[in-house]
This record gives structure tokens, sequence and C-alpha cells, in this order.
């Protein structure tokens, strides 16, 4: 690379020479100027798009492109049945039942024939109203998730708080939070679903193993807590839990009580598994940190927590915001983990107590073969996450500034 | 305002109403407050808190709190990193039906389960769990018809879906953000917008058309799936390489042009190398993201198909029958240490490389 460089410094000094002490400079640089910019031009358009292309064509072909399809899509009938992708587009037509059929549906199914609510049936022979259709039902779930979020939050500053300080192997520890980050979500799932048994090592801990339900209750005289389960009442558990009969009205509702300690499980392990991530966010945004303004503010007699507030966390503010508004746009899109937390067939789609939203995409869309269906519940999905990533490219703009 | 500071300032230095522990003789201090407040006092002072009777010195302050802080880090890292220790440690205990080691905290195998003898009274080995995981349960999977991969080739699957996209997708990307950072060229602004935006469309709401995409593609059933999108290049991925080459010097472009270099060979002679470091910590975070895409396989590709990736074998193993693995769970977890441990040795060799980048770039992965 050396010879390069030397090479171009002595050959970029040459011709500039040569021309000038063979013709007279003022009658050909104008002319011999104004075609080399010429040239130039056309090289930095020419090659400009050549290095663009590869990724120009993967973004319209595999995101436009099927976005747009998809937003088609959700406005026919097409399904599996039907014939190939190039067929629905030029023979294009609307769902017999209405265009927006797929959008009326999204609102108002339930599964079951004449409810207004999604009731799910119990294994112990009862039934469960979830009060609301289906859709909401798993965006509730979706939401719910997001309690992590806050919590994750207040942890990692304090974690990046610790860290920035200026004490030895703080890089160590950073890379100790961070391998949670990357390690494969199905081991994390299977080892938290072996952690979580009623036999378990969190039950050996908290001292749960030897716990006894009531045989009349609803799991029957089990041994051990049992946290994992997502077909069995666990509002009815809370009582033979507490041995009262009547428990506080919102810790027996079956809404919020079905699958919570489920939903609780997943929430630690994605705190657990995101924490490392969001502290080597905050620790970089916590280095920008003025030293001066925080001995400045010692000098003044500010204690170690007015220091925090008044010094520390304004600089965080902007970072902490960006990192809700990601986490809550990732957040909306959680699959995997409660679909692997509790799946025992490989024909399981779907629970609606735990389940995401994007299972019920998955759910009609591929499973089921509704690709008009799943095309219409992934539209919702994208409009929620289009509002959010708006606001959240005009946080952006407003860090920089 | 000016008024306003200097009164403040006078706040401030007005005399407390104790005497001041750095004014005062001990004597004065003693005969001023209870013996039970002084003593206190000299105790919170060992543990470095200054109070109103004694001051702590600002040596001891910090070796205080930098105690506190190692006592906090360590807890949390002790949790962050015992999951992970747990696995190891666990799949090399011997299981029976009765999933023993579960009860408890595993610091070690123990001694009595690596001895231990299942039904047929054969002795475990410490590899029993990860032998049957690698050959008996696909063994009786393969038997069964439910998957079509033995452990290697879905080893071999996932190290093709995590080098073959990730190098290419990384020069790709690499020579866009080259495009955007260091070429003039007409509509570059408003390509790099028009490219920007698709990071708004989220996965989930175009998988149904991509599934159908690439099912007519036919690039289903032998995984190019998980080939071919990832090699056009990633636009996160030119967006952080495109601003580590802002911090190149434009000079070194400049003189290659001048000396007749093409942009071509500029950028394979110079951004390329230059650029190395960004380009390995987006590759390697890219890698541990392809290595892991339990989704795409899942979603993309059919169960029984000899393409599948190692997540997708293991979860097919875990829900398909009591032959395999449901319910053995040390099988189950040996599996687990398979699929994690690669990606943290990767990540332990070039954490230095990683962390620094995701410090810079401000993204969480």
């Amino acid at each position: 690379m050396e010879d390069i460089i030397h090479n171009s410094n002595e050959s970029a000094a040459e011709p500039e020479q040569s021309e000038v002490s063979a013709k007279p400079a003022e009658a050909v640089q104008p002319v011999k100027k104004k075609h080399t910019v010429n040239q130039q031009k056309l090289q930095d358009n020419l090659w400009g798009w050549i290095f663009c292309l590869p990724l120009i064509i993967g973004t319209v072909w595999f995101v436009y492109y099927a976005f747009i399809l998809a937003l088609m899509l959700s406005f026919t009938a097409y399904d599996t049945s039907a014939g190939s992708l190039m067929d629905a587009i030029t023979n294009f037509k609307f769902h017999p039942e209405g265009a927006f059929y797929w959008y009326k549906e999204l609102f108002t199914y339930v599964s079951g024939t004449s409810n207004k609510h999604e009731i799910v049936d119990l294994p112990n022979g009862g039934t469960l109203d979830l009060r609301m259709n289906e859709m909401g039902r798993y965006l509730f779930n979706t939401v719910f998730y997001m309690i992590g979020i806050p919590i994750g939050m207040v942890l990692a500053v304090f974690f990046a708080v610790c860290m920035s300080r200026d004490i030895k192997g703080g890089n160590l520890f950073r890379v100790l939070y961070y391998i949670p980050c990357v390690a494969s979500s199905i081991a994390i799932v299977y080892t938290f679903k072996i952690m979580f048994r009623s036999n378990g090592v969190m039950n050996s801990i908290l001292g749960l193993t030897t716990f006894k339900y009531p045989a009349t209750g609803g799991y029957g005289g089990k041994t051990g807590f049992i946290w994992i389960s997502e077909d069995t009442n666990v509002g009815a558990s809370w009582n033979d839990v507490f041995g009262v009969d009547k428990v506080n009205a919102f810790m027996y509702d079956p809404f919020w009580c079905q699958g919570l300690l489920s939903k609780a499980v997943i929430i630690i392990m994605s705190v657990w598994k995101g924490l490392g991530g969001t502290i080597i966010l905050y620790v970089a945004g916590l280095s920008g940190v003025n030293a001066a303004t925080k001995e400045a503010a010692q000098i003044d007699g500010a204690n170690g927590w007015q220091i925090f507030w008044k010094v520390t966390m304004p600089d965080l503010y902007p970072v902490i915001f960006y990192n809700i508004v990601t986490s809550v746009i990732g957040g909306l899109q959680i699959y995997a983990e409660p679909e692997l937390l509790l799946s025992n067939s490989s024909s399981s789609s779907g629970f609606p107590t735990v389940s995401g939203y994007v299972a019920l995409i998955y759910r009609y869309g591929i499973n089921q073969g509704y690709y008009s269906k799943g095309a219409a519940y992934g539209m919702f999905l994208a409009v929620i996450i289009f509002v959010l990533t708006l606001f959240q490219f005009w946080l952006d703009s407003r860090r920089s500034d | 305002m000016a008024e306003k500071e200097i009164v403040k300032n006078e706040d401030l230095n007005k005399p407390a109403e104790a005497p001041l522990p750095g004014s005062s003789t001990p004597a004065e201090l003693r005969a001023y407050y209870s013996p039970l407040r002084y003593a206190w006092g000299a105790l919170l002072a060992f543990f470095g808190i200054s109070s109103k009777t004694h001051r702590a010195s600002k040596k001891r302050a910090k070796l205080v709190q930098d105690i506190a802080t190692y006592l906090v880090l360590l807890f949390g890292s002790f949790l962050m990193v015992y999951p992970f220790w747990w696995m190891i440690a666990g799949s090399f205990a011997a299981t029976a039906a009765s999933n023993e080691f579960i009860y408890d905290l595993v610091w070690w195998p123990s001694h009595d389960v690596l001895h231990s003898t299942n039904a047929q009274g054969e002795v475990y080995g410490l590899f029993y769990n990860y032998h049957y995981f690698l050959v008996d349960a696909f063994d009786s999977l393969i038997n069964q018809g439910t998957i079509n991969v033995t452990f290697w080739r879905a080893l071999i699957n996932n190290l093709i879906y995590s080098i073959v996209p990730v190098v290419i997708g990384v020069i790709t990307s690499a020579s866009a953000a080259f495009s955007f950072a260091k070429i003039q060229w007409i509509g570059r602004n408003v390509v790099f917008m028009f490219l920007l935006a698709a990071i708004m469309v989220p996965g989930p709401s175009i998988m149904i058309t991509q599934f159908v995409m690439y099912s007519e593609l036919k690039w289903q059933e032998n995984g190019l799936v998980l080939i071919i999108p990832g090699m056009f290049g990633s636009i996160m991925t030119a967006f952080f390489i495109r601003q580590f080459l802002f911090g190149l010097p434009t000079s070194i472009i400049e003189a290659a042009k001048i000396d007749g270099a093409g942009y071509f060979r500029i950028f394979c002679q110079f951004i390329l190398p230059l650029a190395m470091p960004a380009l390995m910590a987006q590759g390697l975070l890219s890698f541990m993201g392809c290595w892991n895409n339990y989704m795409g396989s899942y979603i993309m590709i059919p169960k029984d198909s000899p393409a599948i990736n190692l997540p997708h074998a293991l979860y097919m193993l875990t829900v398909s029958g009591s032959t395999a693995l449901q319910d053995n769970l040390g099988p189950q977890i040996a599996a687990s240490v398979l699929c994690v441990l690669p990606v943290i040795i990767l990540f332990a060799c070039f954490q230095k490389l990683i962390i620094g980048s995701l410090m810079l770039t401000g993204s969480k992965e």
C-alpha cells in the first residue's frame, strides 16, 4: 500500500509539469479542465450507482416489493389454493366481501361462533372469557411484555453508572454482561424453561419445590410451584396459593391472571437477555458526560445523588428515550420466546394467553395459508411501527442537533 | 441575575449551625454531640461517609465506594453468567427419567451423577448427554421421518448460512457505504433516504409475501432463502460503515484518483483494508445474528427439508414426541450448549472489537 501512495504522489505531479512546459497555459487549460471535470462527473455518477446497486436491488426486491405486495394482497382473497403471485397481481381483484374484509375481521374475529369475546376452554372443564376479540388479546399480551422495558432501563442505568466509575476491570464487566445478548434465544428459552420447572432451580432457590396445591383446585394436588403452563386456570391457583375464597378482585380476575406467571418468566428472561446491550448504550452515553461539570458540581458541594440527577441524567435522557422507542418497536415484534417457552408439540401455533401479536400473522398467513389475512394482520402492525419509527427519527434528529 | 447569584453564593458560604469537624477540635465536638452520635459518626467515617462529627478522608470514601461497586457488579455478573455455567455443568450431569440434578443449584457435575447408571445398568459417561443428543435423538427422529438432517448436516448448514451471506453481504454493504460517503453522484441523498426508510418496514409484516416469493422462487427446500437475500447487504450495516468512512481522509482517495486509479481499485485497495475494523465488527455481529437465526429457518424452511439450521433442528428435537429430547432434559441442555458455545467463544475472542463498535455506533445489536 505504501508503494501505491508513493507512486501516486509522483505521478500526480508529473503530467501537470509536462503540460505546462509543452504548451501555452492560457490557451489549453480551460478546455482541458472542462473535459476532465465532465469525465470525472461521469465516473462519479457511474461508479456511485454501481457500488450502490446490490443494496438497492436487495432493498427494493426483498423489502419494498414485498411490502407493496403485502399491501395489495391484504385487500384480496389470495390463499394457498389461488394461483401464482404474478397472477394475483395481474388479475387483481378485491375480496368478494369487500376490500376491507380482512381488516374488519382483524377487529372483530373471535374463535367460536356466537360469542362476542374470545373464550378459551380450560382443561378442567370450565371456560374462560377473555373479554376481547382474538387480536385484542394477542396485542394485550404483546403490550404486557413491555413491562420489562422500564425494569431493564432502571437496571441498565444503575449498572452503567457503576461501570463508568473509574475502576479497574470495567471492560471485563461490560463483556460479561453482554454475553446473554449474543447467545441463541432458543437455547436460552430452553434453559429458562428447565430452570423454572416445578422441580427446577428457581423453585429450589425460592423453597417452592415442596409446595403442594390443594386437590380440589385447578392443579389437582400437584407438588411444586408451577410457573409455565398455558392451559391451566392460574386465576384459580392464586386462590389455592393464598388459601382464601375471595382474593382481591384484580388478583382473581382471569383476564389478568391467565398465563401471568409464564409472562413473568418471559419478562425476566427478556430483561436478563437485553440488559447487556442497553448497558453498553448507556455507558457510551455516559462517556459523553462532562467530567469538568461533575467536578465543578462537587466543589460547589453537591452530593452524589444531586450530581446523578442534575449532571449525569440530563446527558443520558436522549439515549434513554431513544432506547425506549427502539425497545417498544422491537417488543411489538416479539414472537419466538412465548412460542418456544410453551410449545410441547410441533403443531402448536399461538397461545391466546401468552403469545405475541406476530403469532397471529404466522398462524393465519403461513400455518393456515390464508396469505391475504396474514398480510392484512401484518399491515396493521406496520402502521403502528411506522408511527413509532417516525417518532424515533424525530428524536434522532433532535439528538444530533 | 447577577445579584441573585451573589445571594446564592452567600447562602452556600453561611456557617453551619453545628461546629464543622474541620474547624473544631475533637474535644469540642465530643462535648457538643452525644457520645452515641459521636460513635455513629466515627462508624460512618470508617465506611467513607462524612457526617457532622467526623469527616471521612477522600481516599477512604473512594475505597469504600469502589468496593461497593465491585460487589454490585460481581453480583450482577454472577446473575448474567451463572445460567451459562449451569447449562455447561448440567450438560455433563447424567439424567435418568427423574432428572434429579435439576432440583438444585449446580456448581459442578457431581461424582454421584457422573457414575450413576441407567435402567439397563450402563454407566453414564461424562459425555452421555452429548452422545444422546448427537446420535440417538437425531437417529430416532430421522427414523420417524420427522426430520431429514443429521447433527453434522445441520451444523454445516448453519455455518454456510452464517458465513456466505455475511461475508458477501458485508462487502456489498461496504461498497454502498463507500458510494454514499465518498463519491458525489446525482441523487445520492435521495437514494440514501429511500434505502434508510426501509428500516421502518417491520419484518413480520412482510413475512407472508416473502414466504410466497421464496416458495415461488424454489429457495425454501434448498435453503437458498437464508443465503441469497443476505448477500445483497443490509442497510443498517451500510449505515454504520458509512459513518466510519466519514472519518477517513478524502485526500487519500483524491490522490489515488489523480494517479489514475479507478473507483473499483480504490475500493479494493484502500477502502476495504482501511475500514477493516468496522467491517469485522459488523460482520461478526451479523454472523452471530445468522448463527442464532431460528426464526428464519423455522418460518421459511420446511421442517423435513435437509436444509434446516441448527436451532431449528434443536427445536424439532424438543417438540417431536417423547422419543427425542422432550422429557430428557440433560440432552436438551447439551444441545443448548452446542448452540450457544460457538458464538460465546467467538465473542470472547473479538470482544474488544465488538464492544468498541457497539459503543461507537450507539446501537444495541
